[in-house]
């Protein structure tokens, strides 16, 4: 029956040719679209990790000139970044003065915040991607982290060699696997070019379920927090940009104001931008659906625009093929069995078409030409494209296959 | 005569079959749709158009870098390289100096006002024609003496004062108090160096800074005589660059082109690390790209399409053929209808990206961009048109014109 079925193709298969790559390009656009929404839909199920509802981020700008581009020696203290970390500890003093204040802390970059800080290590000769953020001890009251494993970096951390770290799960099961990875410490290979420095060894004090900072659509990753207390046991080169602040509920933008008031007192040359999280994601969210809205739009005009046109192809051909299917009728076929050599046709054209598609979308991942998504996220884009594309072709052949199952053979023969 | 009869049989073709011809038009316009709303974007981010008027012979100074063998380090230009080294270059009227736009907050009776403000010198109100609805610009001497006064756009008035007249008011931005000299049209914010909400003379800037700065956050606006200054203006530029003292070992060069702001895209996309410029042909040929990959659907549905209506007329093709007609009369007749069709499909295609431009403009998806078809969008549209009904056209043409007559006369064509 198959066999038979391929030679009909094959007898005809300049015009099926040309339909099969109809199928295949349709299938591309089709795999392209349900990965990408899988993968969104995926991403937004996973847990933030942090709370967002009733707290404020303020950007902080210094104004001050780059420490790197005039010479760190020739700055007075108040730009260097010691010197901004003792202004940014006295304004969170300031804040947690402030009625309609529970909690303040200071971090490098802030949740749905458009800075952001990614990084590697290798260890043992594996390479780790994470993002990062540097934060102080108050800072998972203020984000209410969830701590899975251990603790929250707190004063006990003060002064110990190397660096304290808080890890995500995601990057703790990369690490030890099932393993307890609180209390441990992990060594960075040392640089393969002399001139970089050396890492220090990192010492995980706690695991958080997830810190997403990019909101609900951003993928999953590694996450790893570093300590700076803007205090005096702080070493290292950086000073935070963001200040988080969460508020009594139900304070509003009289609050707002009083507090940015307070700050530009305390440090009138640098500028702050204050803005609820509860906004700053909203604008996140809605500024990912115009793309989104416009690429599933087109995408769903071409499918549409290449079903009319395959209905009317295959229409066509069963109207040109009528004395072909008169024979058949005439020779005791039924209208069922000529309605299955239609469909079953199709099917065929779809299926090699099917073949050349996965192995071109299969492709993908290893360009990352979709970015970074996950093998289970892949398999069941396309899975799903398969099943669409079969269901879509069928649904198209369902009418012409009718026709041909009409056809009554005594007409067909004398049919011009 | 010839093209009447091809015209009329057309017609009457596209007639016969009512199903196939709705099905190529619609996926003829909505492709159209699809190009000429991109096409219209594009032109809307770099195609002159007011308060940039003379963008025909203005350079950008868009990007600044430092580059080392293992660095890299990207930023917009600083205050003190444009200050230093492109003023006074020859064949270069004037140089105006403008900021990245920043968002600023303000509080007034209870309310958050979000806005982006530029820091600007007082040349860059003389090399861009702004539409001054109030007042006018801030002066030399107002950025001389770091006078708090500002310009602001419609909609800035709107959200501070309502409809009232904003001159002489006061508004507070990011802590910082100005008074309110002018008041200009909106401008997109797809417009990179003239969008804003609210303006202010450079010096009003909370500390001094951004004077010692290299790298920064601003754009230089070269106003040149004409644009065939171009190259030498670019050439003397770098050569200045050349000078620059370097903040660190890591780093061995200075980069900032003068370039236009089609140029700078290319850079920031097709630039490498040895060559800043990034060659606008490349991305030119990027677009057409993406372009081709996207018609290349639509163009297979609208092949396949054909050739299933050119094999309904075998017979006819037959007749033809045996009473003599050639090829390439078959061909050109073929090509002609097909022509035709896209032709109007182009027509329903123009009205429904106007519409779709229309909605597009008042959802406000681009804040203050009246995104409109214009005569050049249109040119583009009717070119493309054109050119898809010839693709799309020749292959089941060919196709045709290879049907033996008798084999078309008995309908078995394959």
């Amino acid at each position: 029956m198959i066999r038979h079925l391929l030679r009909i193709v094959w007898n005809r298969r300049r015009t099926n040719l040309l339909i099969s790559i109809e199928i295949f390009l349709s299938f591309l656009v089709l795999a392209t679209i349900l990965i990408l929404g899988l993968f969104l839909a995926d991403n937004y199920r996973q847990p933030l990790g942090y709370s967002y509802r009733d707290i404020w981020s303020i950007r902080m700008s210094m104004n001050a000139p780059d420490a790197e581009l005039t010479g760190a020696a020739t700055l007075p203290f108040e730009y260097t970044p010691a010197g901004q970390r003792a202004k940014v500890a006295t304004l969170l003093g300031l804040l947690r003065d402030l009625p309609g204040v529970e909690s303040a802390a200071a971090a490098m970059n802030a949740p749905y915040g458009r800075s952001s800080w990614s990084s590697s290590f290798s260890i043992a000769g594996r390479n780790f991607d994470y993002g990062a953020n540097e934060a102080t001890d108050s800072f998972q009251e203020t984000m209410q982290l969830t701590v899975t494993k251990g603790r929250w970096f707190d004063r006990r951390d003060a002064g110990m060699p190397g660096e304290v770290v808080v890890i995500n799960e995601r990057l703790a099961r990369e690490l030890f696997g099932s393993q307890d990875p609180v209390g441990r410490t992990v060594t960075p290979d040392p640089p393969r070019l002399q001139e970089f420095p050396r890492r220090p060894p990192m010492r995980i004090v706690g695991v958080i379920q997830d810190f997403r900072k990019g909101g609900e659509f951003e993928p999953a990753g590694n996450f790893v927090f570093f300590r700076n207390n803007v205090d005096e046991t702080y070493t290292g080169p950086r000073m935070p940009r963001w200040l988080l602040v969460r508020a009594r509920p139900g304070s509003g933008a009289a609050f707002e104001e009083r507090m940015i008031a307070r700050l530009q007192q305390g440090a009138p040359e640098w500028s702050f931008r204050a803005e609820p999280l509860t906004r700053a994601r909203d604008t996140v969210l809605r500024s990912s659906a115009p793309p989104i809205t416009a690429w599933t739009l087109i995408a769903v005009f071409l499918l549409v625009m290449v079903m009319l046109g395959l209905t009317g192809v295959l229409w066509q051909a069963v109207t040109q093929r009528t004395r072909e299917i008169g024979v058949r009728r005439a020779k005791g076929a039924t209208g069922a069995a000529i309605q299955r050599q239609v469909l079953g046709e199709v099917l065929i054209l779809t299926t090699f078409a099917v073949l050349a598609g996965v192995a071109v979308v299969a492709q993908f991942p290893l360009i990352e030409l979709l970015g970074p998504i996950g093998a289970r996220v892949y398999v069941a884009g396309i899975a799903l494209a398969v099943v669409c594309i079969y269901g879509l072709t069928a649904a198209c052949a369902w009418a012409p296959s009718r026709l041909a199952s009409s056809i009554v053979p005594a007409e067909a023969l004398r049919y011009e | 005569m010839m093209l009447r009869n091809h015209l009329t049989l057309a017609w009457r073709v596209l007639w016969r079959r009512p199903f196939f011809t709705a099905t190529s038009l619609f996926g003829i316009s909505f492709t159209l749709v699809v190009l000429m709303v991109a096409v219209a974007l594009l032109d809307h981010i770099f195609a002159p158009m007011a308060p940039e008027v003379r963008q025909d012979r203005t350079l950008g100074i868009f990007r600044a870098r430092f580059v080392g063998e293992h660095s890299l380090w990207n930023s917009a230009a600083g205050y003190r390289m444009l200050d230093r080294y492109a003023r006074n270059l020859p064949g270069v009227e004037r140089l105006g100096i403008v900021s990245v736009p920043a968002e600023v907050h303000s509080y007034t009776s209870g309310r958050r006002i979000e806005s982006f403000l530029r820091r600007a010198d007082a040349d860059y109100w003389r090399i861009l024609d702004f539409d001054f609805l109030e007042g006018g610009p801030f002066t030399d001497q107002d950025v001389a003496g770091g006078s708090a006064v500002a310009v602001i756009s419609a909609a800035t008035r709107e959200r501070f004062f309502g409809n009232a007249s904003a001159m002489g008011r006061t508004i507070t931005a990011d802590g910082q108090s100005f008074r309110v000299i002018g008041v200009v049209s909106n401008v997109p914010a797809t417009r990179p160096v003239a969008s804003g909400d609210i303006f202010v003379p450079l010096t009003t800037a909370k500390t001094d800074a951004y004077r010692q700065e290299l790298l920064g956050d601003f754009f230089g606006l070269l106003l040149a005589r004409s644009s065939s200054e171009f190259p030498a203006i670019k050439a003397e530029l770098e050569s200045r660059l050349k000078s620059v003292e370097m903040p660190d070992r890591e780093y061995d060069r200075f980069e900032a082109p003068a370039e236009t702001y089609f140029e700078s895209v290319a850079g920031q996309q097709f630039g490498t690390k040895e060559d800043v410029r990034g060659h606008p042909e490349r991305l030119w040929a990027a677009m057409a790209l993406v372009g081709c990959l996207f018609l290349l659907l639509p163009t297979v549905n609208l092949v396949n399409l054909n050739v299933s209506r050119i094999m309904e007329r075998a017979s006819e093709i037959g007749v033809r053929k045996s009473f003599g007609a050639s090829s390439w009369t078959l061909v050109g007749q073929f090509v002609v209808e097909n022509v035709c069709l896209t032709l109007v499909g182009g027509m329903i295609g123009f009205a429904l990206s106007g519409a779709v431009l229309y909605a597009i403009s008042a959802a406000e998806i681009i804040p203050y961009a009246q995104l409109r078809l214009n005569l050049r969008v249109f040119l583009y549209g009717f070119g493309l048109s054109v050119l898809f009904g010839l693709i799309s056209g020749v292959y089941p043409a060919w196709r045709m014109s290879r049907l033996h007559p008798v084999a078309a006369l008995r309908g078995a064509a394959r």
